[in-house]
């Protein structure tokens, strides 16, 4: 993947890490005490880590960070969100250490801010309905049409009598930047949508609009939400559904002290298994 | 016949008025409380650490309003210490000093600045960080000082102008026996006009404490965010009730979340109450038989 | 007189002009921070141009709309229910009660507006939207509903306070020629108080159009001009809170420094117009 090229040089101490965790999971500690290792790195320090940008990443944010204070509270860490655009920008100025993106920061930005990126996990971008509409399935066609604003009742794609209510994401989401290129061929997002700030809440907005529709990412799909398949292909970690995008987590410069350390967290078993159970595909460094 | 009828309507127009703004106001209250109250516990606030490590500061609370709580508190001393000081200040100024021309220019200045929408309040904030962050030191971004101190810009108006009005509310028998008797105009404000005005500029920095807990637009500005546990220092991210209610109330991941806004909401709306009766009842020591417009400020 | 100011008087002089100068002080960051769009055809951006950053048109014309119509709506249902309390609370004061009310209603305008927000999500807009039978229920009509009852207990206070400083002379005067209360206050207290009831209208206005939270929650934040009172909109306080995490060097993000302007402008305009309406010196609530 053409994004391996920017991770090339910490890979080799990343994978003397790995390796060493594997070692010690071969060697007979069992899941608990390897998570507990992986956070070994993190029993003597202290200070503060700064983390904004893309929504898609907060649960695993938390997680991690709920999963480091709990060994060494002395470590605060601060997780705002604001969408990918945000994120950049901020690490790019400094005022965050680790900014998050749910797509690829661009040549320009890479060279700007000298970003280093760090691709943890692989998320779909899951156009989603409310569970009370019947329609799945809709083709791509279809998906452009209403998000154009040339498709405007549900009765149109077989449903009731119904105006479909689209919700959109604002111009600093990573999700939307993704949906827009891979679900829309970048096709236009009619005016008339109504703008939701994150994931989360496209997700409670969807759950409670019997005529929504809206995309998110994978990560934040449960019960409240209905995904719907795009040219027959349902949304899943799997890669036959297309609308997909690695999420990152980008520093200036290369990442140190406690930053470096809940980078390598992240890529640790431990931390890869809190991507899984957000709903994300691990990537390994 | 027809005055009589036109009585009788305007009666009845003045009820159904009344009744349709409290059973409003009763439906936005009683919605809060019927779903508020029954996740109020002790969970709520700390989670699943256990409350007295948790005040201790021994174990962070993850799951819990704790962090918010203790923000909020920050914040407001902050925003209120910072503003206290100017705003009376500016208030004794305003009623004891300035006459005329200058004072309507000045009042002027004060009732623009305390009609300017608090967002750019919030944005003036933000752009000082920038313009710091930029000239000063890279270590300064948004953070719990620069929302304290935006804050305090935010209530500075209605502290001058609280004081200002119970300065001059006091009766000119009071204000003028002590210059008689031989007092310097300065005694005479330390020692006679400053103690009569307590109970009102009391209640006006009450007023100014329910303005800077409830504010949310500033906030969200100026450094505070969705999770970052209790600030260590003022040039921190902060978490803080009123942008926890706005942050649970979009993006909820789950039923517990939606609960912790509930509560927060509840919390809120509750600190604010008990602060503007306790303003109330402050005033009241002093004005019990002014008019009934005397005692508020919005 | 003539005594040399000392030191406590220089704090309060110093203390009273700087604080009259922060409103001059926003207001000069406001124009050196928007100066690069001041550039652009000012009058286009105002008054027609479409938001669409991707196409790098900022204009703000739908925002000015959004503020305009909800406000209005706001204060169109705000103040027939403010007139009729206020006339309850001062005039007809039922055994006691118009004390009662009066305490309910001060108590009222200390409540947080991010509360009204909350409890309108999910106490008002489901409900609006099933009423109108589809539609997202973010509208204008959701915002304008809980911004009514953020500004009416304002409104009527202000009210009250215009029809208690008719002289009481002039009432009991009424009273001895025969009038009743009613026909005391519609033909001696309501000509007399007009000037109050005018700046009472005015200052809630500045309210609606300063607030916030309520319609970034509830009015959908759509960019498209709102052509009926159920369609989305965005305001220019919405605008700027979801705009300003945008790269500080963007037009984009310049582009709110303009929003805050025109806010600036138009909140001030009511102040001075709240001066002219009602003279007086000293604090109007």
């Amino acid at each position: 993947m053409e994004n391996l090229k920017n991770i090339r040089q910490p890979m080799k101490i990343i994978r003397f890490f790995l390796l060493l965790f594997l070692a010690m999971l071969l060697a007979g500690a069992g899941p608990a005490p390897a998570a507990d290792d992986a956070l070994a790195p993190f029993r003597d320090e202290q200070g503060t880590l700064k983390i904004a940008g893309g929504t898609a990443h907060i649960p695993v944010m938390k997680a991690a960070a709920r999963e480091i204070r709990r060994v060494n509270p002395r470590i605060r860490i601060t997780i705002a969100g604001g969408g990918s655009g945000v994120g950049i920008k901020q690490v790019g100025e400094g005022l965050v250490d680790i900014g998050n993106s749910g797509r690829r920061p661009t040549a320009a930005e890479i060279e700007k801010y000298h970003l280093r990126l760090f691709k943890w996990a692989v998320d779909g971008v899951a156009v989603v309905v409310n569970p009370a509409n019947p329609v799945r399935s809709l083709s791509r066609a279809q998906l452009r049409d209403i998000y154009a604003g040339r498709l405007t009742n549900w009765r149109q794609l077989g449903w009731r009598d119904l105006p479909i209510d689209l919700y959109t994401r604002d111009q600093a989401s990573g999700t939307r930047a993704v949906f827009w290129k891979k679900g829309l061929a970048k096709g236009e997002i009619s005016p008339r949508a109504n703008f939701v700030v994150a994931n989360g809440a496209m997700k409670s907005a969807v759950a409670t609009d019997p005529g929504a529709i809206g995309y998110l990412s994978v990560g934040y799909l449960d019960r409240t939400v209905a995904p719907v398949a795009i040219d027959g292909a349902a949304p899943s970690r799997e890669g036959r559904y297309r609308i997909s995008r690695g999420l990152y987590s980008n520093t200036r410069g290369e990442p140190r002290g406690l930053t470096k350390k809940f980078i390598n967290y992240l890529f640790s078993p431990a931390g890869q298994q809190l991507i899984a159970e957000a709903g994300f595909i691990p990537v390994a460094r | 016949m027809k005055e009589k009828g036109l009585d009788r309507l305007l009666v009845f127009y003045a009820w159904t008025a009344a009744l349709v703004l409290l059973l409003a106001v009763l439906a936005v209250f009683g919605f809060l409380l019927q779903r508020g109250l029954p996740v109020l516990n002790l969970k709520l606030i700390f989670g699943n650490a256990d409350p007295l490590a948790a005040l201790g500061g021994r174990q962070p609370v993850f799951d819990g309003l704790y962090p918010a709580i203790v923000g909020t508190l920050m914040l407001v001393v902050l925003a209120v210490t910072l503003a206290v000081p100017v705003g009376l200040g500016a208030g004794i100024y305003l009623a004891e000093y300035s006459r005329g021309r200058q004072r309507a220019l000045l009042g002027l200045f004060f009732d623009i600045l305390a009609g300017t929408p608090s967002i750019i309040v919030g944005l003036f904030g933000l752009t000082i960080t920038i313009f710091l962050h930029r000239c000063l030191s890279a270590q300064i971004q948004p953070c719990l000082l620069i929302s304290a101190l935006s804050l305090a810009f935010l209530v500075l108006p209605y502290l001058a102008r609280t004081t200002q009005a119970a300065l001059e509310e006091i009766e000119p028998a009071v204000r003028l026996t002590a210059p008689a008797l031989g007092a310097s105009r300065r005694q005479n404000l330390f020692l006679v006009l400053l103690p009569q005005a307590l109970p009102g500029i009391g209640s006006g920095i009450l007023l100014a404490i329910g303005r800077c807990a409830e504010d949310t637009a500033v906030i969200m500005l100026t450094g505070a965010v969705a999770a970052a546990g209790l600030p260590r220092s003022l040039l921190d991210h902060y978490e803080a009730l009123p942008f926890s209610i706005y942050y649970y109330s979009s993006q909820y991941a789950n039923p517990e979340e939606l609960q912790r806004g509930y509560g927060a909401a509840l919390i809120l709306l509750a600190t604010c109450a008990l602060l503007f009766i306790l303003a109330f009842v402050l005033r009241q020591l002093l004005t019990r038989s002014r008019g009934i417009a005397a005692g508020w400020r919005p | 007189m003539n005594q040399r100011l000392q030191l406590p008087e220089k704090f309060f002089r110093l203390a009273a002009w700087g604080s009259a100068g922060l409103s001059l002080l926003i207001l000069v960051f406001m124009l050196i921070l928007g100066r690069p769009l001041l550039g652009h055809d000012l009058f286009a951006l105002v008054f027609h141009q479409p938001w669409q950053p991707d196409r790098q048109l900022y204009g703000l014309f739908p925002m000015l709309v959004g503020t305009l119509a909800v406000s209005t709506t706001a204060l169109l249902m705000a103040l027939p229910l403010a007139f009729g309390t206020a006339i309850l609370a001062a005039i007809i004061r039922p055994g006691g009660c118009g004390r009662l009310l009066v305490r309910i209603v001060q108590l009222l305008t200390g409540m947080p507006t991010v509360v009204y927000g909350f409890v309108g999500i999910f106490l008002l807009v489901p409900r609006l939207r099933t009423l109108f039978g589809g539609g997202s229920g973010r509208s204008i009509l959701a915002a304008a509903l809980m911004l009514a009852l953020l500004i009416t207990p304002t409104m009527v206070l202000i009210f009250i306070d215009s029809f208690q400083r008719v002289p009481r002379g002039w009432q009991t005067a009424a009273a001895a020629l025969g009038c009743t209360p009613m026909q005391t206050f519609r033909h001696v207290i309501l000509p007399r108080a007009a000037g109050g009831l005018l700046s009472g209208t005015i200052l809630a206005f500045g309210r609606a159009v300063g607030d916030t939270m309520i319609a970034l929650m509830l009015a959908g934040n759509a960019v498209a001009v709102p052509c009926s009172l159920l369609d989305p909109a965005r305001t220019l306080t919405s605008q700027i809170a979801l705009v300003f995490a945008a790269d500080f060097s963007s037009l984009e993000f310049k582009s709110i420094f303009l929003c805050g302007l025109i806010l600036y402008l138009l909140t001030s305009t009511l102040t001075i117009a709240l001066r002219l309406a009602r003279p007086t010196v000293g604090y109007q609530p």
